[in-house]
């Protein structure tokens, strides 16, 4: 392999990993509020065609990932509403959201498909600091997207561990009894929770097609939303975590499309299965050692009701 | 937020608030669908022709929907069973790839001799219950969900399919990626009846078998209670994890069954498409049966019906597949929002309830 094999698969790694990033912080908030949004891959597939339709539609760039997010969150709102406020079964309720989101971006994108926009451009970094070997393109010549993520990272994981409201809101997740008992609005934190988790879920769907791939077709989501899922029991509910673990996930993607066009004969699709049981063979150890109860949220998908005290 | 809203936990719902919140989701849900489709530009007075004389009444479209339902009342049955268990199957459709790639195996290797379908419908079912016995092992033995475990399992048996098909299956006279055409013999034999097969008898044998063990058997009893109140059930000394094994790998084998009905029965080869939302099908029949075998076929007809429906308003108003998608997302959404009258005593309390809770 050489450096210029290294600089290019290191360059591409962010653009895989930003849409599982914001897509796995944006589980862990719903999750550490104790609800589990297996809606997450309709979320993404509603927010990618929105997203395109606003480009397609001369929206900029950023208007556009913009209006991918508000599409993203307004599939989710009949989800949220169900789970939230009538305790809807948590796991039923988010499959149905798929084949809503699925089935909706599917029906309404159709005029927008396979058809190419500009998309985001990369921040404009000096040829000195992008021309860097090995790391020069990876930290350098990306879009803006990229560097918010790691921001947006950085800043859920402070409000979670760091602040009142983040106390608050793991303890509704851990222990909606107790949270509930010391004056703490279980309903109310799950719905800030799922509005602002959604919100960023549809930001990374409206990345995959406004920033990444720059076209829409149906089914472009191709299970990373699920990818994300395992990804958030990898990072054990830890926004910072969850970089490391996007970071792993991402180098897996990025570089098995490259090894065939270098023409190494690799089995592509046994390789692809790697991220899949690398996460099963996780659980199973982190269980083993009894450590799988770490960071995962105590009352995570179900419900809670006062009297339930 | 909600404070004058008091909710209590039912023991039982009352039978006719049951019905009621049943109906009341279903045609909900219906009216929606109606308003979607007549949105999308389905004149309203072809709505009733196309969803139901059309699949229903219509020789042609009947066979269509028999033959499209016989593997929804197999996935059906595979949720049912194991949510009659309280364990979230949410890899249907890798068990149901699994079963596919099994039977095509025998198939291809030509092995059973004369025997050979009977031997791929039990490759079909033995490759579903082991792609469930991982997660229940992990279950059982070290209290891992398994809704992550099935859902991951699912994406690496379609990674797997893609490989068969991709490599060593891969049928070299075609353009598209599937597997050699099986031969006569390999064949579930056809009723004269459009493209309905003998899968069709397996399914229905299955949902009675199902229903019989669920109804009248000693194990399906142990099996309920197994279900709504495990530490009953254990303390009364019914051997609660043997129950769990048995029933999780039957509703992996039904899964499986229904990947080899899909390659004998309608395909004749393996394709990429065979397991495409058999998870969600599973999961929307299972909750309209209300977890009751017995009624899985029935409302897998009706749902097969949709899917029927769903080619022809594609040909002729241009209507995407993706709404029919949706439309069940919505009937899925609506069954499961309305279980909060049935499960929860609803009263307004008008003085709030933080005297209550103190």
């Amino acid at each position: 392999m050489t450096l210029a094999f290294l600089t290019a698969w290191a360059g591409a790694v962010p653009g895989y990993m930003t849409p599982l990033l914001l897509a796995s912080i944006g589980l862990i908030l719903c999750e550490r509020a104790g609800v589990l949004n297996l809606g997450i891959e309709g979320i993404m597939a509603g927010a990618a065609m929105a997203g395109a339709v606003a480009a397609l539609a001369g929206l900029q760039p950023a208007r556009a990932l913009a209006a991918g997010t508000g599409a993203g969150l307004l599939v989710s709102v009949p989800f949220i509403i169900a789970v939230v406020v009538f305790r809807a079964p948590m796991i039923p309720a988010g499959l149905a959201l798929v084949a809503i989101g699925l089935g909706a971006s599917g029906a309404l994108g159709r005029a927008a498909a396979h058809k190419n926009f500009a998309g985001l451009g990369n921040v404009g970094f000096p040829e000195a600091l992008t021309g860097l070997p090995l790391v020069g393109r990876m930290l350098f010549a990306q879009d803006a997207v990229v560097y918010l993520a790691l921001i947006v990272a950085g800043r859920a994981s402070f409000v979670l561990f760091r602040t009142r409201a983040g106390l608050q809101l793991r303890a509704v997740g851990e222990d909606p009894a107790t949270a509930d008992a010391s004056g703490v609005d279980v309903q109310l934190h799950q719905l800030a929770a799922c509005i602002v988790g959604c919100a960023l879920i549809g930001l990374a769907g409206a990345y995959l097609s406004v920033v990444g791939s720059r076209t829409w077709t149906e089914g472009m989501v191709a299970g990373r939303g699920w990818i994300a899922l395992a990804l958030v029991v990898f990072a054990q509910w830890s926004p910072l975590r969850a970089i490391a673990g996007a970071a792993v996930f991402a180098s897996a993607d990025a570089l098995i499309p490259r090894l065939q066009t270098l023409g190494v004969d690799v089995p592509v699709y046994l390789l692809s299965m790697l991220p899949y049981v690398l996460t099963i063979g996780v659980l199973v150890l982190f269980a083993a050692l009894g450590w799988h109860r770490q960071g995962e949220p105590g009352h995570l998908g179900r419900a809670y009701i006062r009297q339930d005290r | 937020m909600l404070e004058r809203v008091t909710l209590e936990r039912r023991a039982t719902a009352p039978f006719w608030l049951s019905v009621a919140t049943y109906l009341g989701a279903v045609l909900f849900a219906l009216g929606l669908s109606l308003i979607i489709l007549t949105a999308t530009g389905v004149p309203r007075d072809a709505l009733f022709q196309e969803l139901v004389m059309e699949v229903f009444f219509d020789r042609d479209g009947l066979a269509r929907t028999l033959t499209a339902a016989t593997p929804m009342i197999l996935v059906g049955l595979s949720a049912a069973l194991c949510l009659r268990l309280k364990f979230w199957n949410i890899g249907i459709e890798g068990q149901l790839l699994l079963g596919g790639i099994f039977a095509t195996t025998v198939a291809l290797y030509d092995i059973g001799g004369a025997m050979r379908l009977p031997v791929m419908m039990l490759a079909a079912a033995a490759g579903g219950a082991l792609w469930i016995a991982l997660p229940l092992l992990l279950r059982l033995r070290l209290g891992v969900s398994e809704v992550i475990v099935t859902l991951l399992l699912s994406k690496v048996a379609f990674l797997l399919l893609q490989h068969m098909v991709f490599g060593p299956f891969r049928d070299p006279t075609h353009n598209f990626p599937s597997s050699p055409v099986l031969d006569a013999v390999e064949r579930l034999p056809r009723l004269g009846f459009g493209n309905v097969h003998a899968g069709l008898f397996l399914a229905l044998a299955a949902a009675g078998l199902c229903g019989l063990m669920v109804h009248r058997l000693r194990f399906g009893f142990a099996a309920n209670l197994t279900g709504d109140n495990p530490d009953a059930a254990r303390s009364l000394g019914f051997p609660t994890v043997r129950i769990m094994v048995v029933v999780i790998l039957l509703g992996g084998a039904m899964a499986g069954l229904a990947g080899g009905v899909v390659v004998a029965g309608t395909e004749y080869r393996l394709t990429q498409q065979i397991g495409l939302f058999a998870t969600f099908n599973g999961i929307v029949v299972a909750a309209l049966a209300r977890n009751e075998p017995l009624a899985v076929p029935l409302v897998a007809f009706l749902l097969a019906g949709l899917a029927v429906a769903s080619g022809s308003l594609k040909v002729f108003y241009g209507v995407s597949e993706g709404i029919i998608l949706t439309i069940k997302g919505v009937i899925l959404l609506s069954l499961v929002t309305a279980q909060f009258f049935t499960t929860f005593r609803v009263t307004l309390d008008r003085t709030g309830t933080t005297e209550r809770a103190a």
